[in-house]
Formats: structure tokens, sequence, C-alpha cells
């Protein structure tokens, strides 16, 4: 450039004139150099003229519009042109001072203030010069290329140029040297400039549009000279509308006498500031011009004028990061909403995207009817389970992997290889599946690339698809996304650091300080040495060297492990962890120097034993956390290694848990269970679940000793707490369970009675204890005991129950209440027993029982009755009557027992009246009789007399054998009745036995009496059901029954000489008694009975006599006496 | 002008594109009938459907609507004031082919990204 500079100089000196030439140019030089301001001191005086003619020279540029514009390509520049040599001048006039005052001294100053003067004139003079010298047109181009250019070092490199050339040259051909300045001009320009200043060129022809392309936009900033931003509120949403409707506005007025002002309007919506949009305009009111009644915009709630300095703020954007293969995204919309996918390909303009995704696929399973529709519906239809569809994801099939083995089993049309050179390529439903992965070809307004934020385990998705099953984790595509996280703040002072970047490249040094992002490193190797270096951190890498000892600290899933560096390869530095023996390579970014050897496990949020949810079926026990997987043992028994991602959560156990075993005993948490059968594993029960028992022994090696169990299938052998007994035994509440045991003591206990306590209230006397005989009343009961308050006691007291009598307060009788009844059956006595089965038996028992109580007393019933039976009246004497109350009512149970009414109907009742009432009666008398003797005689051991029964029923031979008589046990009425009673069935047999005997007696009975007729009519009636023969012949039958009867029975029941009976206890002579008795009992009777009893007496009573009278004389007198009161 | 207008309706919004060059948004079919207002002479997207993709992108956002480039702070900020009025957007995502570069260069249109990647640059410069 000088060159070139140097030669016009010279031409123009040389042809305009050549006084002027060196002036300039040693001013000019003077000016860089302030060695030779001497010499200026004589080109100064010519100096003053040079500038006239030079400013001459400016007016004719002026006047000469056609070069000068040719030249300065615009019109504009003229001024500026101007303008700019001025403050060029200037600026050289500065520069000449600054050069001065470096280069000169102080004793100087004389000299410069000369040369400050004459600085003015030489700067001028120097413009005058070159004019002179440079072509007008070549003076302008240039000042216009410097301009242009920015360039100071044209003007500066001038003037030694020129100095040089106007020194030594004088040209004629001024045309010449221009043309040869010019081309040596363009030839030494580089090209970079010579493309710059042909870009300007073209720029500029072309219009204005470039004007604003150069302009650096700091320098846009708006000023108030601009018009004013109002911002205005808008519905959220709809910004665009707004815009394109403010659009519509502006058009439909643009050509209109009254057009909108506003300048221009614009939204951000999508970004924070969505809400608003913002108008340009001169004044509010322009902006309520167009805005108002229009859609969505509301500048009347809200339009405020936006700050000058907030205005570029407003228009801002940020650079969309740009996409680059391996980097991860996230889907936006779809079945795929969320997922991650790793961007495979870009294309060029940036907007295409292809994508790898793992498929969501459920390969048919919910879509049989829908596809159905495809194939009617067409392509349209096809769309709709595809892709981009909004369907929810809710219900979205879970991530896998391709699998054609799934897709070939249900849709098998739609699967279609594709063959390419990896093999694994499938068209299925219109997608496109490589190695198990979705490709596919996204916009890139569906994927969200900013934030993807990928966690290890969606990427280990990606990375698990090689085929020997290690990881192919591209550590660089993950960088590239986790890109703007790590940010390499995590240098620490001390770490050894190497640049890797840059000039300084290569230098290695240990870190110093960390300020931000700027990291000083002291050098230790090299040249440089011992110095300190600042470099920022992002040319920074950390230096390790083999056998180093570290740790990673971030950014790889491998945090936290520890291991010695094996090998190193730039930045990705291989180690071999401490924990596993396993290589393994990260980043050198995120590794350090570890200080400690061990690494806390990385998942705490699972403990060991914890019981896990893996699915809604399963669960499991963690067994072991690994740094990245857990082992769980699941439910059933198999070891799963799984990412914690893949547990859904921790099963809370608060809630105690309960299993019973199969012996029936509850297994707790804690307890030490042994398994039945198979290994006969026994453990330490961690957790139960439902039906499935989790339990630990360290002796087993399997599952890291973990194992399951079935409660069914172990048993308990240990509790927690050490004691067997944990309550109630379960399985004893199961009625299944006790179906097959025998009945044993445990039999369901009785019923309790309802209702209140028979026994509350009512009068008792006291029988035994030392309260014997005391009358009280009971006022309160329990099971077994009452609470009485005596009558001559303030204080109550409590007793057994056994221990009362119930007496009516008035008489003073004894009142049988409670066990009697039905309802009541008494303990597993014997004496109760056989209560409660003969009235049970009777028929008529019932209705009598409840009303006949109080008749059931001997005397009272025998007067009843015997006043009604006209055979008791023939009979004559009440005081026989009980003894016969006691036959009648022996034979009453007989006929109950001889099988109900059947039976009862022909012996000739139906038609006998008084057989009815002596019926009836019997069975009163009978029943009082009996229920009396239980009662009153049984804790006098009334079965002796049962027995003696019994063995006189022996002495009978069959008759007593006869179940009935066991069964009725009636023994105790020691009365005839009881015996009778019990017995008339066991006669049956008997009768036949004692037929013989009987006849006679029998004939004589019946004749002789009428009751005894209606007895024996029953009494056969009832025999008649089970014995025919009985019934043919009721005579035999007859005959015993009154013999032994009324030997004892009457006797003993009713004669007054009862007591006197046991004393004579000769057989003989009971029967004699007996005889006796009824002999006295009526007259009539008595023969026959007597004769009868004579007759039977012989063998009945044998055996009879013998015994009754023992049980007899102890008990029947003492209720007889009772009852008699 | 109203057979020229910018509006655009809601319902037609989805397919709007905007030149990579000049950022002006109008519906992909106008692109293709009659280019765009400000880069077709160099873009040539009239009438070729690959060229409209090629130049113009569906993601853009910060809808500008320009009644008076020349006195608008807003266009000459956004380097729009020698455009026609219209609607422009602040940014348009995706990058220009290099031949499209080369012949907005051509033309002496100085390309600058509309992407947001100039502003960045910028304060470097």
């Amino acid at each position: 450039m000088a060159d070139f500079l140097n030669q016009p100089l010279a031409d123009d000196s040389g042809s305009e004139d050549d006084d002027f030439n060196p002036a300039p140019a040693v001013e000019s030089d003077n000016d860089d150099v302030g060695d030779e301001s001497d010499v200026d001191g004589q080109p100064v005086k010519s100096e003053a003229p040079q500038r006239k003619v030079n400013e001459d020279a400016y007016d004719d540029d002026d006047g000469e519009p056609p070069v000068k514009r040719r030249a300065a390509q615009n019109a504009n520049e003229d001024e500026d042109a101007n303008g700019d040599e001025d403050e060029d001048a200037h600026g050289e006039e500065d520069e000449e001072g600054d050069g001065e005052d470096l280069g000169e001294d102080d004793d100087e100053e004389d000299e410069e203030d000369e040369e400050e003067v004459q600085g003015h004139r030489r700067k001028r003079a120097k413009r005058d010069a070159r004019l002179q010298f440079i072509d007008v047109e070549a003076e302008v181009d240039d000042e216009e290329e410097e301009d242009e250019a920015e360039d100071d070092e044209l003007p500066d490199e001038t003037h030694p140029d020129d100095l040089l050339d106007t020194a030594g040259a004088e040209n004629d051909d001024r045309r010449h040297r221009e043309l040869d300045r010019q081309r040596e001009l363009a030839a030494s320009m580089d090209a970079e400039k010579q493309a710059q200043a042909l870009k300007e060129k073209y720029g500029r022809s072309r219009g204005a549009a470039a004007d604003s392309v150069v302009v650096p936009q700091r320098l846009l900033l708006p000023s108030v000279n601009d018009p004013r931003i109002y911002g205005v509120k808008c519905k959220p949403g709809k910004e665009r509308e707004v815009i394109f409707s403010i659009t519509k506005r502006i058009e439909s007025k643009k050509d209109s006498k009254d057009p909108y002002k506003i300048v221009s309007a614009f939204e951000r919506g999508g970004t924070s500031m969505a809400g608003y949009i913002y108008v340009e305009a001169w004044s509010k009111d322009d902006v309520y011009a167009v805005l108002d009644n229009s859609l969505y915009v509301y500048p009347r709630t809200k339009c405020e004028l936006i700050d000058i300095k907030e205005m570029p703020d407003l228009l801002r954007v940020q650079k969309t990061k740009m996409l680059e293969p391996g980097m991860y995204v996230r889907i936006k919309k779809g079945l795929y909403a969320g997922d991650l996918a790793q961007v495979n390909e870009v294309e060029t303009n940036g907007l295409q995207v292809e994508v790898r995704i793992v498929p969501r696929l459920d390969y048919g399973a919910n879509e049989d009817l829908q596809s159905t529709q495809h194939q009617a519906g067409g392509e349209k239809r096809k769309r709709a389970p595809g892709f981009m569809t909004s369907a929810a994801t809710v219900n979205r099939p879970p991530q896998r992997l391709f699998s054609e083995s799934e897709a070939r089993k249900k849709t098998s049309r739609l699967l279609q290889p594709v063959s390419s050179l990896s093999g694994k390529t499938f068209q299925y439903m219109g997608d496109t599946y490589v190695d198990g992965f979705l490709v596919k070809e996204l916009k890139i307004q569906h994927l969200e690339t900013e934030n993807v934020e990928p966690t290890l385990e969606e990427v280990s998705k990606f990375a698990a698809g090689d085929n020997d099953g290690t990881e192919n984790l591209d550590l660089s595509a993950l960088q590239a996304t986790l890109k703007s996280k790590t940010a390499a703040a995590n240098y620490l002072p001390g770490d050894n650091v190497e640049i890797f970047q840059g000039e300084q490249a290569g230098i290695k040094g240990k870190a110093k300080t960390v300020n931000g992002d700027i990291v000083a490193l002291e050098v230790d190797e090299g040249q440089m040495k011992g110095q300190t270096v600042e470099a920022p951190a992002r040319i920074l890498r950390k230096r390790f060297r083999e056998g180093d000892h570290v740790k990673v600290i971030g950014g790889s899933k491998y945090q936290d492990e520890v291991g010695m560096v094996v090998r190193i390869k730039e930045d990705r530095v291989t180690f071999l962890s401490d924990a596993t023996n396993a290589e393994v390579t990260v980043f050198s970014k995120d590794l350090r120097e570890a200080a400690d050897t061990g690494g806390k496990v990385a998942t705490a949020k699972y403990g060991i034993t914890d019981l896990v949810q893996l699915d809604s079926a399963t669960v499991g026990l963690v067994a072991k956390i690994d740094r990245e997987t857990i082992r769980v043992l699941d439910q059933n028994n198999n070891m799963r290694t799984l990412l914690p991602s893949q547990i859904v959560d921790t099963i809370d156990t608060r809630k105690k848990p309960v299993a019973t075993d199969r012996d029936g005993s509850e297994i707790q948490v804690g307890d030490l269970v042994k398994e039945f059968g198979g290994e006969q594993k026994h453990g330490e029960v961690f957790h139960i679940y439902r039906n499935y028992i989790f339990c630990a022994a360290r002796a087993h090696r399997e599952n890291m000793g973990y194992f399951v169990l079935r409660p069914q299938n172990c048993s308990v052998f240990a509790t927690a707490t050490g004691s067997k007994n944990r309550g109630m035994d379960l399985s004893k509440m199961n009625p299944e369970l006790m179906k097959n045991k025998p009945p044993g003591a445990s039999m369901m206990p009785p019923p309790r009675p309802r209702g209140p306590d028979r026994l509350m209230g009512k009068t008792v006397s006291i029988r035994r204890g030392a309260y014997k005989g005391l009358l009280g009343r009971v006022v309160d009961t329990t099971d077994d005991h009452a609470r009485i308050e005596l009558m001559s006691r303030k204080a109550p007291l409590s007793l057994p129950k056994d221990y009362l009598v119930v007496k009516d307060p008035v008489t003073g009788q004894t009142i049988d209440i409670g066990k009697s009844t039905p309802r009541r059956p008494g303990p597993a006595d014997a004496g109760p027993r056989y209560g409660g089965h003969t009235p049970m038996r009777t028929p008529g028992f019932n209705g009598s029982s409840s009303g006949g109580w109080s008749g059931s007393r001997t005397p009272m019933g025998g007067a009843a009755s015997g006043g009604r039976t006209p055979a008791w009246t023939g009979g004559g004497d009440g005081g026989r009557t009980p003894g016969w109350g006691g036959n009648s009512g022996g034979r009453t149970p007989a006929w109950s027992m001889s099988g109900g009414g059947g039976s009862r109907t022909p012996g000739g009742w139906g038609g006998n009246d008084g057989s009815r009432t002596a019926y009836g009666d019997g069975s009163r008398t009978a029943y009082g009789d009996g229920g009396r003797t239980a009662y009153g005689g049984w804790s006098g051991g009334s079965r002796t007399p049962a027995t003696s029964h019994g063995s006189s029923g022996g002495s009978y031979d069959a008759g007593n054998r006869t179940p009935a008589w066991s069964g009725g046990a009636s023994a105790p009425t020691p009365s005839a009745s009881g015996y009778s009673g019990s017995r008339t069935p066991a006669y049956q047999p008997n009768s036949h036995s004692s037929s013989s005997l009987a006849p006679p007696s029998h004939g004589s009975a019946s004749n002789s009496s009428n009751p005894w007729a209606t007895h024996s009519a029953p009494t056969p009636g009832a025999t008649t059901a089970p014995t025919p023969g009985a019934a043919g012949a009721p005579t035999p039958y007859d005959a015993p029954t009154p013999g032994g009867f009324n030997a004892p029975t009457p006797g003993g029941a009713m004669d007054h000489p009862t007591p006197r009976y046991p004393g004579g206890s000769g057989g003989g002579h009971g029967l004699g008694g007996g005889g006796h008795g009824l002999g006295g009992g009526g007259g009539a009777y008595g023969t026959p009975a007597a004769s009868g009893g004579g007759a039977a007496a012989a063998p009945t009573p044998g055996g009879f006599a013998a015994e009754t009278p023992g049980g007899f004389a102890a008990e029947t007198p003492a209720g007889f006496a009772d009852d008699d009161e | 002008m109203s057979a020229t207008t910018a509006y655009v309706g809601p319902n037609q919004q989805r397919s709007l594109r905007a030149c990579m060059v000049c950022s002006i948004v109008q519906l992909q079919g106008r692109f293709m009938s009659r280019g765009c207002p400000n880069c077709d002479d160099f873009l040539g997207m009239r009438g070729s459907q690959d060229t409209v993709s090629e130049c113009t992108s569906q993601v853009f956002e910060g809808l500008i609507t320009v009644a008076d480039p020349k006195t608008s702070w807003v266009a000459r900020w956004q380097r729009l004031d020698n455009y026609v009025p219209g609607v422009y957007a602040t940014k348009v995502v995706g990058a220009l082919s290099e031949e499209a570069i080369a012949a907005a260069e051509g033309a002496g249109i100085k390309y600058i990204p509309r992407d947001g990647s100039a502003q960045e640059d910028e304060p470097a410069a």
C-alpha cells in the first residue's frame, strides 16, 4: 500500500508543483517521527499557500460532481467525506502533538508551541499538498477507502511513503500513475480485505438493505427519537391471533386517508412474556386506535410504556441448541410423551430429526377391534394408534425393546422384515424398528431439546442394545447432552490439570486458584515451569497418571466408585474399580484423586431386607444393594437384579402381620420358623406378606441366605418373645378343624338359660351349711350361686344354689323350680337326668308340669284325683290316693314309654272317662311323685332305690333288664310310681314270665275295682303296642303290675307305714306290707291286691322288697313329711 | 393489498413458515405462489417446493407485524427496516443451507442467522 501511495503522491507532486511535494511528505513523516521536527521548519512556509490551493481544489471538487460521484459512490458520502476529513485532520493534529510529546524534551517546548501553530498549518498543508498531487477523484476515493476501512493505517502509512516517493520521484504522467496506483492498490490488498471492499461496494450499490447489516446491533439501541413500545395485555395463547388481527387492521386502512399510526406490533408468546403483546407507536392513543374492539386484547386494562432500556430485552432471542447425533431429547406429545429419545440424525436444516425411541408396543394386545377397523378405514384410520396421536399416555404399554416374536404372535401381517445390513430391521405397523428401537423422523417442534436431563436409567436403555451385553454407552453423546450441567466448575486447587485446547495446549500444571471459570495453574513441566498461567476451565482437563487412585465424583453412573487408573486416553480415563475389580472408563473431569478408599452406596432409598413392591402382584425382599442395581428376592423365591427405578416402592410394614403356621400357631416377624419337609430350612422371619414369609438364615448359602416360605409349610419353633403361648389357638376356633375330633370334655357348653334366673326374688330355705334351715330371699344370682337376704339377718350372703330350696313364701311349702323344668335339665347327675328324661318322655307331662306342681303334692293330687275318679271314690280312702296316684303315675310313664298315644287309646282309655282322669291324675301324681322323690331324695342317695329297683328288676328278670328300666332309672322314685312307670314297659316282657303268677291276682284285681280295670286297661294298652301277647293277656300283666306295684309303691309311697317299710325289710314282709297297705287302702281292692300281691309277691316282691325299702325308707318319708307339711 | 394480505386466520396458522433469511412469516402456499417478498430474488422459492422447505422453517417464534419498517425501531433492531411491511418472526429455528447462504451473500445480503445465534455472537464481536 505504501508503494501505491508513494507513487501517486510523487506523481502529483511532479505534475502539479514540485515545491509542495517535500513539504507534506516531511510533514507527515515528521508527525510520526518527532526527531525530524527540525526539518519541518522549512516547508512550513510554503504550506499556507498550499492550503489555499487545496481549498480551492476542494471547491473545485464540488464543482466536479460527475467525477466525484463516481468515486464517492454516494452523494451523501460527500458530506461525510468532508467531515471525516476534518476530523481526520484534527485527529492527526492530536497525534502530532502526541508524537512530539513523546519524541521531544522539555527544552523544546518553544519549538513545540511553534509547531502547534505550524501543525495546524501543516495539517492543511498536508491535505493541500496531497490534494495537489493526487487527483481529486483519486484523493476522494482514497479518503473513502480509508474511512470505510476504518483504518488509520492508510494515512499513517501514507506519510512515510509520501516522503520517500515525493523525495525521489517526479512524474509526468499523472494518469498513468494513478492507474498504476489503483492497480497496485488492488493487488496489494490482501484477498480478505479485497473481498470486504468488494462486498461493501456491492452492498452499497445494491441499496439500503445492507446498511443495517453491517451496523452492529449494539449501535441500534433505541433512543428517545424512536417510537415507544407499549405492552398490552392480551389473552395468553392468543398472541399470534392478535398480531395477525392487527396486521389485518393495518392493511385494511393502509391506503386510506386515516391509516393506523402504529409502527409495529409483536408478541413473544411461548416465552415468559406470554399474555402480552407489544405495540410500537408514537402515542398511546394510536395503540388504542388499533386495538380497541379487537378480540383477546385488552388495551384499556393494561397498556404500559416500556422503558427504553428494556426494549432490546423484549426482542432477545435465545439460541436453540443445535441438535447433534447422539444427543438426547424428549418427545413432547403422543404415545411417547416424556420419553427419552436419542438423536440419530439431524437433517441439514435442523428441523427434522431422526430419533431412536424405546418402543411402547402392546403388539396388538388391545387393538383387535382397531385393527379390523384399520382394514376397513384404510390409511387414515391406520394413523390413529400411530405415533403422534394425543392418545392418553396413561395406559400406554411399558417401554420395551421391539420383539419380533411378540409381534408375530398376533400381528404378524403387520410385520415386515426389512433387509438391511444390520439384519434386525423391521417394518411394523408403519414404523421402523432397528435393533429393537423405534426409529422415527420427527419435527423438531415435537421434541424437547432443552432441559432434557436424561437419567441414567433412561440412558441405559439405549445403551443396553449390544449383543454381548456390554454397555456401549456413548459417553460423549451423553456429555453433549449434559454439557450445560457439567460446567467445569469442579476444579479444585491442587488438581493436576492440563490445557488441551488453544495456543497453550499441552501445558500441564497444578491448579492454584479457581475463580469462577478461570483457573490459575502453576506450570510444573516444560519450559514455562514455575510460571502461573490462567486458563478458562473449559480448555482444561484433569490429568492423572497411571496408578493414581481416583474416585468418580460425578456425571457418571459410577459415581463414588474408587479405583486405580490403568489407562488414559485423551480425556478418558480407565480405572480398575476397587469394589468390583472391573474396568471403568469415565471422563477425567469426573475423576478426582481419591483421598479415601470407600464409596458410599448410591441408592439409599432402599435398605437391605426392605420389603419392596416390584409390580402390582409381586413383592420382594431387598437382598443386596449394588452400586447401580438392587438384588431382590421376589415372592417366588427368585433372585432378581433390578435397577432402583424398577422398584415401585417399599412396602410399609408398620402393621404387624401375622400368619398361621401349619400347626395353627401364630407366626410373627422375628420368629424362628422351620420349613416342613423340603430342605427343612429354618430361619428368622423378616417379613410376612400375604401368604409369603420372607426368612433369612445365615447358614443358608443360596440367595444370600434369604428364602421364601409358605406359612402352611412351616412351623414356628421359637417365637420372637420366647414363649410359645400366644393367646388363643386360632385353629380351635375353626369348626372345620374340630369336626373330626372326638367329642370330649370340651363339648359344647350347655346353653345358658335365657331370661332372668327363676330363683330371683324367690323365698328360699337353706338346707345345708351353717345357715341351714334359715329362710331368705334371693336377691341376686350367678350361674351357681345365689345371693340371699336372710329373713333373720340383714347382710346378704352368697350360697351355692344347691343349698337352697325354694319355698312358697306363704305356705312355706317347697317349690320345685328351675331344675325340673324341661328347659333346665339338671346337670350331669343321674337324678336330674332321670327327672329330665322321664318327664320328657311323658306326653302329658309337659302340660302337667307347669300347673301341676302344687297339685303334684301327693296328698293334694291324691285328693283331687281321688275325688274325680270314680274308682277312687269307690276306692274311698283319700289316704290311699297317693298310693293310687303313685300307681297310676307309675303307669303313666309306661304309657308314654310304650310309644305314645296310639297304644293309649285302645286300652279302653278311650271310652273310659275315669281312666282318663285317673290318667291325668296319675300323671300328675306320678310326676309330683317322681319329681318330689327325685328332689327330695336325691341328696339322700335316692339312687339307692333306683338301684334297688334295678336289682329288684333283676329279680324280675327280664323286666328289670328292659332298657326302659335302665334308661328310666326311674328307680328313684322309690315310690311305686316311678317304679311302675318304668316298669311298665319293662314288664311287658316281664309279664310273660310272671304271667303265671299274675293272672289270678289280675283277675281279682280287675274284678275287684274299676280303677284297676282302667288301670289295667291302659297298661296293657301301653304294653300292647310292643307286646301283643301282653295285650292279649292283660291279666298276667296286671297281675304282676299291681302285685309288684302295690307292694312297694303304694305301700311305700302313700302308706304311713312307709317309714315302717324300711324298717321291715323282709321280702315277705314287704309284700305283705304291700298287700296290707293295699288292703288298707280299700277293702275291695285289698283283697285282690292282697291276693294278687300274694301271688305276685312271691316272685316280684322278693327282690323288690329287699331293696326298695332301703332307699325308700330313707327318703320317701322325708319327702312326704315335707309335703305333708 | 387485500389480495396479498399478510393476515392469516387462526385455522391456517399451522402451515405458516418463516423465511430463514428475512424471517418473514407467510403461509407455505404463499411462499410457493409468490415467494419471499424480500428474498426471492436470490432464493427463488417461488414455485419450488423444495426450496421453500429448505429456506423456510416451521419453527419460529415471536411474531412481529411491521407497518412502517423505516421508522420502526423494532424493525431496525431486527434488521427488517429495508423489508416490506408484513409479519416477521423474532426467531426462526433452522439453518440455511450453504448454497442459500452463498446465494444471499452473492446478492449482497449479509445472512444473519435468525435462530438467536447472531445475538450471542454480538457481544463477542
